[in-house]
């Protein structure tokens, strides 16, 4: 038997496509993966801490910058964490208007995360340029309702900022009259491709046991087979008033969380139409009217956790009742989910490897806070 | 060439130069264009490409420099020449600097055998062929030699996958060009674009057809299955989609091109993209005719040629003219096609790479051998060979059972091979797991 040398690769930090900073300390034997162990904090920025010196109401645009694709989830559970702290209610327009934000969100960051998957594979760029289309049809209705494209900072405690404007609803209905047949398009394009499917058939796999016991969220979950998703297993704001499924794979393989974001988009345009269905008309509900920006919560702690379009994102506050918050945790998805890249890669080819870190879904701005 | 500048020297103005002379001339001149049309395909080529891409991608493409972008190479080629030559620290400098020459030089000789038009190859080798895909192979030499000297783990892997796919991809190329080498019976490139002459059916093996010099190779079963097979594996030779693994940037960021700058890179890129032409154009000419179409091979006869000396040289210039657009059109056909395809597909794992090769294309094209050596039996051999039974047929007789025969081969082991290829493809989920447990965590 021909003892051959293990050779030692740092993929990163500055990398192609290790998506942010981000160090994969890979040991190889050839081509195959020997031992793989992932390298973060190349972004921290004291985030956290940041965020203690700051007001409650100051860290709401802090948390854009957390997952840059989704910056209304992020609002979201932050506007959520604070509101059961301090004990806001939110009217129901506001909560629709929450919905109608997140689940677009869910969209666009699903119609990225396939196009650079697709990229990492290989496909030179086009795959994701279909997907940056979308993309931009729905960063040009984040525009109008917050003002900004990436960093809305569109949530506040107690509603959103403002109401939406004349000009947001047709466009709105143009683009769910589009998204279908972009859905279609991709699908047709790639879900049954020979190449695809080679590469990502039984690659990466993540059995269900491994995936509970690294506590893994989001369609990575589910793709292991497990149905879990906060919005069905404990409905926060009004998704018990929505139909929908949660699509669950049956492998665990990178195919499969291709195929599970695929649907899962279909599935957020289901909720985004019953939403304009049940949209109250009411205007100037946007926001509750009583509900004081600059908090001061009672001394005590909260934990509020939302189904991010990565999995469970959550935020957990402790107040000692002055106007900051005393200690601020976030608990993101992305760095969970990457935890058990090691055991995903071993065994797999070089070229698996990027392929196995599209297919999880990272944004290094949340990994490191 | 010979003949021209023979015909110009002395004929046209009587200096009465002596043969050697006139060799020099022709060869010199034949070296200059050659070397001039390089990397003028080259620039072109690159900008074809961003151009087709983008309109591929919903973008524009480069549009700024000059009329629609043209110049836009012109620039990149100035900013290439204007950088900085980095060698890193412990590479091995001299190897370092030699790696992109041994990369480029290859590629500029592959020149030589290319037909242009009637009478207008460079040099017509008898191994015109052979010398091709021999000459092309030296540059994975330069290609280990860049991975090795840079001192670059990424160039490592880049020159391995790149060493590794070049020489297995070599094999079913060969093998299916050696089916049509079994057909015209010559290695020489100008024989093989003779034979193409024809209506779909080449008059070399039906005498009688009007040459409209459209008896291509792909139009028979034996052909077809070699072309697709030969296109495929030049798409690993050249290094493109969906095989670009040598320098998959999502993975080894650029392969055994990592560690070089300027126009060290440059020459890489130079050869990258002429090699691609090379590959495009040698596709054209053994299963497309290369210049073959209508009308060059009647405008050619009424021109100077051996057979026809008194002839008007202005229909050679025609001739010559119309067969380099024949040539060239199929080429750039074939380039739109590998851009495409860039276009489209993701990437092929290595070792998935060389299961295709290995497992699928080579029993292909061993199949597609067996079929040509049918063809040849049936449309060429007679009583001598123990074809006698054939001959009642006739030449048209003969040629349509050859067809039958070989089309209903090739067919079947397309079929048989793609459900065993198709089979042990997949790798399921509990080898995969057992994959996986057997390592230590």
């Amino acid at each position: 038997m021909i003892k051959t040398e293990e050779l030692q690769i740092n993929i990163g930090p500055q990398h192609p496509s290790t998506h942010g900073v981000f160090r994969m300390l890979v040991t190889v034997d050839g081509e195959t993966i020997v031992d793989l162990v992932p390298v973060f904090g190349y972004l921290h920025r004291n985030h956290e801490q940041i965020a203690e010196v700051n007001t409650y109401l100051q860290n709401m645009p802090y948390t854009d910058r957390l997952d840059y694709f989704n910056s209304m989830a992020n609002n979201q559970a932050y506007a959520m964490v604070v509101e059961k702290l301090v004990g806001i209610e939110v009217p129901e327009r506001a909560e629709y208007l929450r919905v109608l934000m997140v689940e677009l969100t869910r969209i666009l960051n699903h119609a990225g995360a396939l196009g650079f998957l697709i990229n990492d594979m290989g496909a030179w760029q086009t795959p994701l340029a279909f997907g940056m289309r979308e993309r931009e049809k729905i960063l040009d209705l984040f525009e109008m309702a917050s003002g900004a494209r990436m960093m809305c900072n569109y949530f506040r405690f107690g509603g959103v900022v403002r109401d939406l404007p004349p000009a947001f609803m047709p466009l709105l209905k143009d683009l769910l009259v589009a998204l279908p047949a972009f859905f279609d398009e991709f699908e047709r394009l790639l879900c049954e491709n020979e190449i695809l499917l080679q590469r990502s058939e039984g690659v990466g796999v993540l059995p269900k046991d491994l995936a509970i016991s690294y506590s893994v969220t989001g369609p990575v979950l589910r793709a292991s087979g497990i149905p879990y998703d906060i919005r069905k297993a404990e409905p926060y704001s009004i998704y018990d008033r929505f139909d929908f499924d949660v699509p669950v794979g049956s492998v665990g393989d990178v195919y499969d969380r291709f195929l599970v974001r695929v649907e899962e988009m279909r599935q957020s345009l289901r909720i985004i139409e019953q939403v304009l269905e049940q949209l109250p008309d009411a205007e100037g509900d946007h926001i509750n009217p009583k509900a004081k920006q600059n908090v001061r919560p009672p001394v005590g702690d909260a934990y509020a956790r939302i189904e991010s379009p990565k999995g469970e994102l959550g935020f957990y506050l402790v107040s000692d009742g002055s106007e900051k918050p005393y200690r601020y945790k976030v608990r993101a998805p992305s760095f969970i989910n990457l935890t058990p890249l090691g055991d995903m890669c071993r065994g797999y080819k070089v070229a698996d490897v990027v392929v196995i870190l599209g297919s999880i879904d990272i944004v290094m701005g949340e990994v490191d806070r | 060439m010979y003949d021209v500048v023979d015909y110009v020297l002395n004929t046209t103005f009587n200096l009465g130069a002596a043969g050697w002379v006139v060799s020099l001339i022709s060869y010199l001149m034949i070296a200059t264009v050659l070397f001039l049309v390089a990397p003028l395909q080259m620039l072109f080529l690159t900008y074809y490409e961003r151009r087709l891409i983008a309109r591929m991608q919903d973008r524009v493409g480069p549009n700024r420099v000059g009329p629609e972008g043209m110049f836009q190479p012109v620039a990149d080629a100035v900013k290439m020449f204007t950088k900085e030559d980095i060698i890193p620290a412990a590479a091995d400098k001299w190897v370092h600097l030699l790696a992109p020459l041994v990369v480029v030089a290859p590629t500029m000789f592959m020149f030589a055998v290319l037909p242009w038009g009637p009478g207008m190859t460079p040099i017509d080798m008898h191994i015109g062929l052979l010398f091709f895909f021999a000459v092309s192979s030296i540059s994975a030499v330069g290609l280990m030699m860049a991975g090795w000297a840079s001192y670059n783990k990424f160039s490592l892997l880049g020159a391995m996958r790149a060493v590794a796919q070049m020489v297995s991809y070599e094999i079913p190329a060969m093998l299916s060009l050696l089916a049509i080498v079994m057909i015209t019976g010559s290695l020489s490139i100008v024989d093989i674009v003779q034979w193409q002459g024809g209506l779909f059916i080449s008059s070399s093996d039906v005498a009688g057809v009007p040459n409209w010099g459209l008896g291509w190779f792909v139009f028979n079963p034996v052909g077809f299955l070699a072309f697709a097979a030969f296109f495929i594996a030049a798409l690993a030779e050249g290094e493109r989609t969906p095989f670009d693994i040598p320098e998959a940037d999502s993975e080894i960021v650029a392969g055994y091109m990592t560690e070089y700058s300027g126009m060290k890179f440059g020459l890489f890129f130079l050869a990258q993209y002429v090699l691609n032409f090379l590959l495009c154009a040698i596709t054209a000419v053994i299963f497309f005719g290369a210049w073959q179409g209508p009308g060059v091979n009647e405008l050619y006869a009424l021109g100077i040629t051996p057979d026809n000396p008194d002839g008007n040289g202005w229909f050679n210039v025609l001739a010559g003219v119309l067969g380099a657009f024949y040539f060239l059109f199929k080429t750039y056909a074939f380039f739109f096609v590998m851009v495409w395809i860039r276009g489209a597909f993701p990437r092929l794992r290595v070792d998935q790479l060389m299961d295709f090769g290995w497992k699928y294309l080579i029993p292909l094209t061993l199949v597609n051998v067996f079929s040509a050596a049918i063809w040849v039996g049936f449309n060429n051999w007679g009583a001598n060979e123990g074809f006698g039974f054939a001959e009642p047929l006739g030449d048209l007789g003969r040629w349509a059972v050859a067809f039958v025969l070989t089309l209903a081969i090739n067919i079947a082991a397309y079929i048989v091979m793609t459900r065993i290829y198709g089979e042990t493809r997949r790798v399921t989920f509990d080898e995969q797991l057992a994959d996986t447990a057997g390592l230590p965590s």
